[in-house]
């Protein structure tokens, strides 16, 4: 497999009258990258998929696929295929010539279409469906028959707008991996549109997180995870404690925070928003309910907060416990289930610990309101 | 209690109303059957099949028809693909423009056909000078002006037909065969047309008999082009036969046809639905009908339908009512007699006492009727039974009439004299009585 | 405009797009609106034979209205007590139509929206089945019937009802229960349609709160039908008052429909002028009316044809 072809957003800007849906993206796609936009519902994510896919010129600045400008050609004539967020499948066509349509379009014989057809229901392992309509089949099916419809017209780009939202929980699962195997099987640059952060992150080589017409991080699922560079990605990405306050101390990448509630807190400057941090600046620490540690109620440092529980809810592989630090400061534990129970502390103030490495400061922000 | 009452009145106001809307049509159809030559279904004279013959001999009706299908041909493509653009623009139009060009395309419906008619006739007429045209041009046309006509609002209904489809229709369907490398014309013919078939089929069976049945516009362009509607309404107007009940009745039995056959068609999809995800054989009284038949009720009544209609043509074929007419004329003669006699008698008695004032009191406002006046004789016997014509008959003494005035049955009085009826040949005389019913059909 | 234009280009094609606009046009300017206005302005236009047809003589007048009001020039009647009398006899029987046609339509088309069932669709057919036949036939049908010795004759008469044949045509029976026939169908699907969408579970739930069966409808349905209600009057309403076919087949010999005045100053009289004049003031009454009811009933134009 050749390394793909790419694609560039290049100081792309999208208006619908006086709305701005994207404003000034800059995204660079690597070939063969499977690579996700996340963000919450109304972010101009699927905005900038169908200015991709060409159902929608940029008001300003570029598309570019393969390096070459893609202005003023239409959907029909772009090396992508999209799938869509209910599938768009025809539905008065039988699988395999809802399959084989592309093939149809160039005027390939009916023996040629259903040949390859086949290959591909085969690919998808639907191989005896062919003749079913899209209606008579499951959810997951039809998703699959949607992919190799797309997979049919041999893009360079596959664009996925959510295509997995309207199944359940377990499927979405199952489809997550297979999407994945696909990918790496055709080789060929996945775009996909979610607000789910758990699909960005099982399936991406590169995730942007969008938030309102603005790309806030482009970086791998990590980066994204580990080192956000806004609050909204801190809290949007992944369950977060935020800890708002002043900046007190900025030591190399490490800054102290005096937060409102719950004293001192010592945290690492995220990558991004390292040198722009001053003391007094309003800032924020992020730190995930998986980073905290259970420390005894005695100790005392600036990597330490000290909260009473409240409540503790059973998740199976995990506890989460609740906690609620002065002045109604609420926080969320997790702590992996290793057979203990943490009920007789309930109405107990415990000392959490972490560690600073994964606490991450950063200048103050709008946060997502999930 | 209360809930039976309910019920049971509720079917009884369903009986009256589907009597009212159902009633005139099994009458009308009967009438064809029946020998007299005003259609009437009582008293039941004679089953005869002459007045099929007759329309089928008729020049005019004939002529009308094949108007009427080309009229209607021209409509259904004008109309149906007015409507579908139609329908296509009222989901893309500026927003702000909605609601006037909503109005605007589905005024057509509200405005009354003779205004429609008139504005045509007048529109293209001014065209037709504008553009220096004579008077046999092609805009003024009489099959070009009927179509445009009835298309200006059967285009109305095909658009709302279509835009019910239509607003079921995702727009992503388009958008993922453009994304597939179809052009707008392909996405158009391959995913968006064939997702409307079956309302652009409906559509163009709603827009012909539309434009079948109309008659408010057409009246005013069909130039001389009548169709069969127009031609219908002339005969209508100046003197009923049963002919055009036997046209209704065909009409009725084409439409009950094509009726159970949809449906039919319809079930058989359900059933075939059904059998993909039960395959349980059904058997209907113990006899296992073909596949077609089986569970599907208005298969079985068309099956029917179609075997009474084939064995009632093959009795026509043969069965001849001359001897039933004869029968019932001789009858007619005696009845008549007797009643000439009684009413002579009654008339010498009154002449004793009085002298009688003759009152020619045919009301010339009347619809009127067969013509039977011009002789003496004494009409309709058959109808004498039914009313007491003693104080609504007008006695006339016409000149070439025996002494005594013919009675006239107002009933009869009802049919035009600009259409000289078939039996003219009556001049039996002095006294003589005919029964004009009878003789209307055997003179074609 | 030019964006909007460009832009349903782009979404349609250029070829479909403009195919499309361009049967659009044709049916919106084309057909509906100017020969509207062509009637209108030939309504106030002179007889003229057709060589004068723009010269000197083809000035604007308003004598074709005058006509319908005042008579003929030099008439010694102050109105045209003929014509108006026939045009508000007119507008009243449709409106008694349209009001007796609710009234029985109303129950069916409940009755049909909120049953369930395969009988259903035996009856919505045999409610249909009468509209695919000729409505010249169908009003031929009602002439075999109300005739002098038709079947309800013979029949009130043989039971001793009336002791003599009844004139229906005469007294224009024959012509209202005709109209009223002719439209039925106009009244129910509105309707039907209605409240075929209405939840039964509102109306269950009224009577579970013992609300009275005519509160039920008066409450909850005749609101909810609203529009099906506006939509089939106002159909019933323009046709009816439009209809030539009926009232030409069923009238009264001495009582006219304003439509067939109409038809009379174009096809006897051959005063097109005259007849366009007529007819314009038959659209014009026709739409204040519906509009006015409309606006006094809080309806909106939109909901008429759904």
């Amino acid at each position: 497999m050749s390394a793909g072809v790419g694609v560039d957003l290049q100081d792309l800007w999208i208006r619908f009258g006086d709305f701005v849906a994207v404003r000034d993206a800059n995204v660079n796609i690597n070939g063969g990258d499977f690579f996700s936009f996340l963000g919450p519902s109304g972010c101009g994510k699927t905005t900038i998929l169908r200015a991709v896919s060409g159902f929608l010129e940029p008001s300003e600045g570029n598309v570019l696929i393969g390096g070459k400008n893609m202005k003023g050609i239409g959907p029909n004539k772009r090396p992508t295929a999209l799938i869509f967020q209910n599938l768009a499948l025809f539905p008065l066509m039988k699988v395999w010539e809802n399959i084989a349509f592309s093939m149809e379009i160039q005027g390939a014989s009916a023996k040629e279409r259903r040949k390859r057809a086949d290959e591909l229901l085969d690919m998808i392992a639907l191989s005896d469906q062919g003749d079913k309509l899209p209606s008579e089949l499951s959810g997951g099916q039809r998703q699959r028959v949607a992919i190799a419809r797309a997979l049919c017209a041999e893009p360079d780009v596959l664009l996925l707008d959510e295509p997995l939202s309207a199944l359940d929980l377990k499927l979405r699962q199952h489809m997550r991996t297979e999407l994945r195997e696909i990918q790496q099987r055709v080789g060929i640059t996945f775009i996909y549109i979610t607000h789910d952060q758990g699909e960005a992150l099982t399936m991406s080589d590169n995730i942007a997180v969008m938030k309102a017409g603005v790309i806030d991080q482009i970086g791998t699922g990590k980066e994204v995870y580990n080192d956000p560079t806004t609050p909204f990605v801190a809290s949007f990405v992944g369950e977060n404690n935020v800890f708002r306050g002043k900046v007190s101390e900025i030591s190399g990448t490490e800054a102290l925070i005096a937060s409102n509630r719950s004293g001192m807190l010592r945290a690492r400057i995220s990558t991004a928003n390292q040198g722009k941090m001053r003391p007094g600046d309003d800032a924020m620490v992020f730190i995930r309910p998986e980073a905290f540690a259970l420390a005894p109620a005695s100790a005392d440092n600036d990597h330490l907060v000290k909260a009473r529980v409240t409540n503790e809810e059973f998740e199976g592989n995990a506890f989460n416990i609740f906690m609620e630090g002065d002045g109604g400061k609420e926080i969320k534990v997790a702590i992996p289930n290793l057979g203990q129970s943490f009920e007789s502390r309930l109405g107990q103030t415990i000392a959490l610990d972490y560690d600073i490495r994964n606490a991450v400061a950063m200048p103050a922000g709008e946060m997502a309101t999930e | 209690m209360r809930f039976s009452f309910l019920r049971l009145s509720i079917w009884f106001y369903m009986a009256l109303f589907f009597a009212y809307l159902l009633g005139p049509l099994v009458i009308m159809s009967v009438t064809a059957f029946n020998s007299p030559s005003f259609p009437r279904m009582t008293p039941w004279e004679c089953l005869t099949f002459e007045w099929f013959s007759a329309l089928f001999q008729d020049e005019r009706i004939l002529n009308g028809i094949k108007n009427s299908i080309i009229v209607g041909f021209g409509t259904v493509i004008l109309s149906v693909s007015m409507g579908l653009a139609g329908a296509l623009m009222l989901t893309q139009i500026w927003p702000k423009l909605r609601a006037t060009y909503y109005t605007i395309i589905i005024a057509p419906i509200l405005i009354p056909g003779v205004v429609l008619g008139i504005s045509t006739l007048v529109f293209w007429d001014r065209i037709n000078r504008l553009l220096g045209l004579g008077a046999d041009s092609f805009l003024s046309n009489g099959l070009f002006l009927t179509i445009i006509g009835q298309s200006t609002f059967i285009a109305s209904y095909c658009m709302l037909v279509l835009v019910a489809r239509l607003q079921r229709y995702d727009i992503g369907l388009t958008e993922a065969a453009l994304d597939l490398g179809a052009t707008h014309a392909q996405a158009f013919r391959k995913i968006l047309l064939p997702f409307m078939r079956p309302a652009i089929a409906s559509a163009a069976v709603l827009a012909f008999l539309a434009s079948f049945e109309n008659y408010n516009t057409t009246t005013f362009t069909f130039g001389a082009y009548p169709t069969l509607t127009i031609e219908l309404a002339q005969k209508v107007r100046y003197g009923i036969t049963p002919a055009i009940s036997a046209l209704a009745f065909i009409i009725v039995v084409l439409t009950v046809l094509a009726a159970l056959a949809n449906e039919a068609n319809i079930r058989r999809k359900e059933l075939a639905a059904a059998a993909n995800a039960t395959t349980v054989a059904t058997v209907s009284g113990g006899i296992r009908l073909p596949r077609f038949l089986s569970g599907n009720p208005a298969a079985i009544i068309l099956v029917l339908c179609a075997v009474a209609v084939i064995t009632v043509a093959g009795t026509a074929a043969t069965y001849s009512p001359a001897q039933c007419i004869s029968d019932i004329r001789e009858q007619k003669r005696i009845e008549t007699e007797k009643r000439i006699q009684e009413l002579r008698r009654e008339r010498e008695e009154r002449e004793q006492s009085k002298p009688e004032t003759t009152e020619p009191a045919i009301d010339p406002s009347t619809t009127p009727q067969s013509n039977n006046s011009g002789f003496g004789g004494v009409f309709a016997p058959d109808a004498l039974g039914i009313g007491d014509d003693g104080a609504t008959a007008p006695i006339e003494q016409p000149e070439e009439s025996s002494g005594f005035g013919g009675v006239f049955d107002p009933g009869n009085l009802t049919t035009a004299p600009e259409t000289p009826p078939a039996d003219t040949e009556n001049t039996s005389g002095f006294g003589s009585v005919f029964n004009p019913e009878t003789l209307g059909g055997t003179s074609d | 405009m030019p964006t909007f234009l460009k832009g349903f280009l782009e979404r349609n094609g250029t070829g479909p797009g403009l195919l499309m606009l361009a049967l659009v046009l044709f049916w919106v300017v084309g057909l509906i609106i100017l020969p509207q206005l062509s009637m209108v302005d030939f309504s106030f236009r002179p007889n003229l034979p057709p060589p004068e047809i723009g010269g000197p003589k083809d000035v604007y007048t308003l004598d074709n209205y005058r006509h319908l009001v005042f008579g003929p020039k030099g008439s010694s009647a102050d109105y045209n007590y003929v014509d108006l009398g026939v045009f508000f006899r007119t507008i009243v029987a449709a409106i008694c139509i349209t009001i007796f046609n609710l009234i029985l339509c109303y129950p069916i088309a409940y009755y049909l929206g909120q049953t369930k069932g395969n009988h259903i669709r035996v009856l919505a057919l045999m409610l249909i089945i009468p509209y695919w036949i000729n409505e010249i036939l169908r009003a031929f049908a009602l002439r075999i019937i109300f005739g002098q010795t038709g079947v309800l004759n013979t029949l009130l008469v043989s039971l001793g009802i009336f002791d003599q044949p009844y004139d229906f045509i005469r007294n224009d029976i024959a012509l209202y229960a005709g109209l009223g026939y002719a439209y039925i169908l106009l009244m129910i699907f509105p309707i039907y349609n209605v409240i075929e969408s209405l939840d039964r579970n509102q109306i269950e739930a009224a009577r579970d709160m013992g609300a009275s069966w005519w509160r039920i409808h008066r409450r909850v349905v005749i609101p909810y039908a609203k529009p099906g209600i506006s939509s089939g009057c106002t159909m019933v309403f323009m046709l009816s008052a439009g209809a030539l076919a009926a009232p030409q087949i069923l009238g009264g010999p001495s009582s006219l429909w304003f439509t067939q005045i109409i038809y009379q100053w174009f096809n006897d009289n051959g005063n097109w002028p005259q007849g366009a004049a007529y007819a314009v003031v038959l659209l014009v009454s026709c739409i204040l009316l519906v509009l006015t009811v409309m606006r006094l009933f809080k309806v909106n134009m939109g909901d008429i044809g759904k």
